[in-house]
């Protein structure tokens, strides 16, 4: 891996603030506390899961008979974009890292698509829900499943597939920036820390459709 | 590298990670499919999306090369969720009747 490992390089301090002693301290810095935001962030989406594992627990044949009601080919198909955008997503770091900006926003661009492709996909799903009545809460009107207090689980679903999609909106408007920002000149291998934090946002977003598409789709 | 350089995580890991997580989706989807018998269903279904997570984490959130503070941050997260989860289950596993205006249905 040696080739892999690159030297920054040191005496380019445009981008440090005086209160950090170099370019590295600062990168830490910017990096330890997006961690910490992604750790709000699990616990943001921490309630919502413990909601689910709690009405699982009360009503396991509910939920079983719900997610059969759901399309596993589309979410399995969705769970494959998103995957590719995150790799898109780790290639664009490594064409900056590299000081190729024209990668780089090309690859930003890659990402840009799939999360769009995500929504439009999740879109056309939300709206084969609605014409089917599963509405959340009180509107639920879906009669294909059984069970008693069916809603419970289309209310969850639309809750965590609909905050995580909130989340890939607001990571598309992050990499519209970058790619701006980049096409400005403004990254090169010596500050690229905004693309490497959106990217630890955007894995982030990643790693919580991966357990969505088990607990909605699969687990049935 | 750790003091003087930014890690670059080559191409060809990127792909083999992507290339990983791709096959675990499929095989997911296939175990949906096959639907065995719970637990061993959710056992599964989780523990492949455990497998993904940490290896998103690992390379392309780059932890594995990272400061371990990094790492640790994301392993309290965890923690604190688990309390959050289990302690709110040591009071809605054992009540008697759920919740009074639920079982109306």
């Amino acid at each position: 891996m040696a080739d892999a490992v690159a030297e920054s390089s040191h005496g380019h301090d445009k981008h440090v603030f005086h209160h950090f002693v170099d370019a590295h301290q600062q990168f830490d810095a910017s990096k330890m506390g997006m961690w910490i935001f992604l750790a709000t962030e699990i616990l943001f989406f921490g309630g919502l899961f413990a909601a689910y594992i709690i009405f699982r627990s009360w009503y396991p044949q509910t939920f079983v008979e719900a997610s059969d009601s759901l399309n596993r080919a589309i979410g399995g198909i969705n769970t494959v974009v998103l995957i590719i955008s995150s790799l898109t997503m780790a290639l664009a770091i490594h064409y900056i890292q590299r000081n190729d900006k024209g990668k780089t926003i090309l690859f930003l661009g890659c990402t840009w698509v799939l999360a769009a492709t995500f929504m439009v996909i999740k879109g056309f799903e939300w709206s084969e829900h609605f014409s089917e009545g599963m509405y959340a809460g009180k509107a639920y009107a879906y009669t294909g499943v059984t069970a008693s207090h069916a809603y419970i689980f289309y209310s969850l679903y639309y809750l965590m597939t609909g905050l995580h999609g909130i989340h890939v909106l607001v990571g598309m408007g992050l990499i519209t920036w970058l790619m701006i920002k980049t096409k400005r000149g403004q990254f090169s291998s010596d500050y690229f820390t905004p693309v490497e934090i959106t990217g630890l946002y955007w894995h982030l977003v990643d790693i919580i459709w991966i357990f969505l598409l088990p607990l909605f789709y699969i687990v049935a | 590298m750790e003091a003087q350089g930014h890690h670059i995580t080559s191409v060809k890991t990127l792909l083999t990670v992507a290339t990983a997580l791709i096959i675990l989706t499929i095989i997911t989807v296939i175990f949906g499919y096959l639907n065995f018998p719970p637990p061993y269903n959710v056992i599964a279904a989780i523990g492949i999306a455990v497998v993904k997570a940490s290896l998103v984490a690992m390379f392309f959130m780059n932890l594995y090369w990272d400061k371990k503070f990094n790492a640790l941050i994301l392993v309290i997260s965890i923690i604190f969720l688990s309390a959050l989860v289990g302690i709110t289950m040591l009071d809605t596993m054992f009540r008697h009747a759920i919740i009074p205006t639920f079982t109306a249905g």
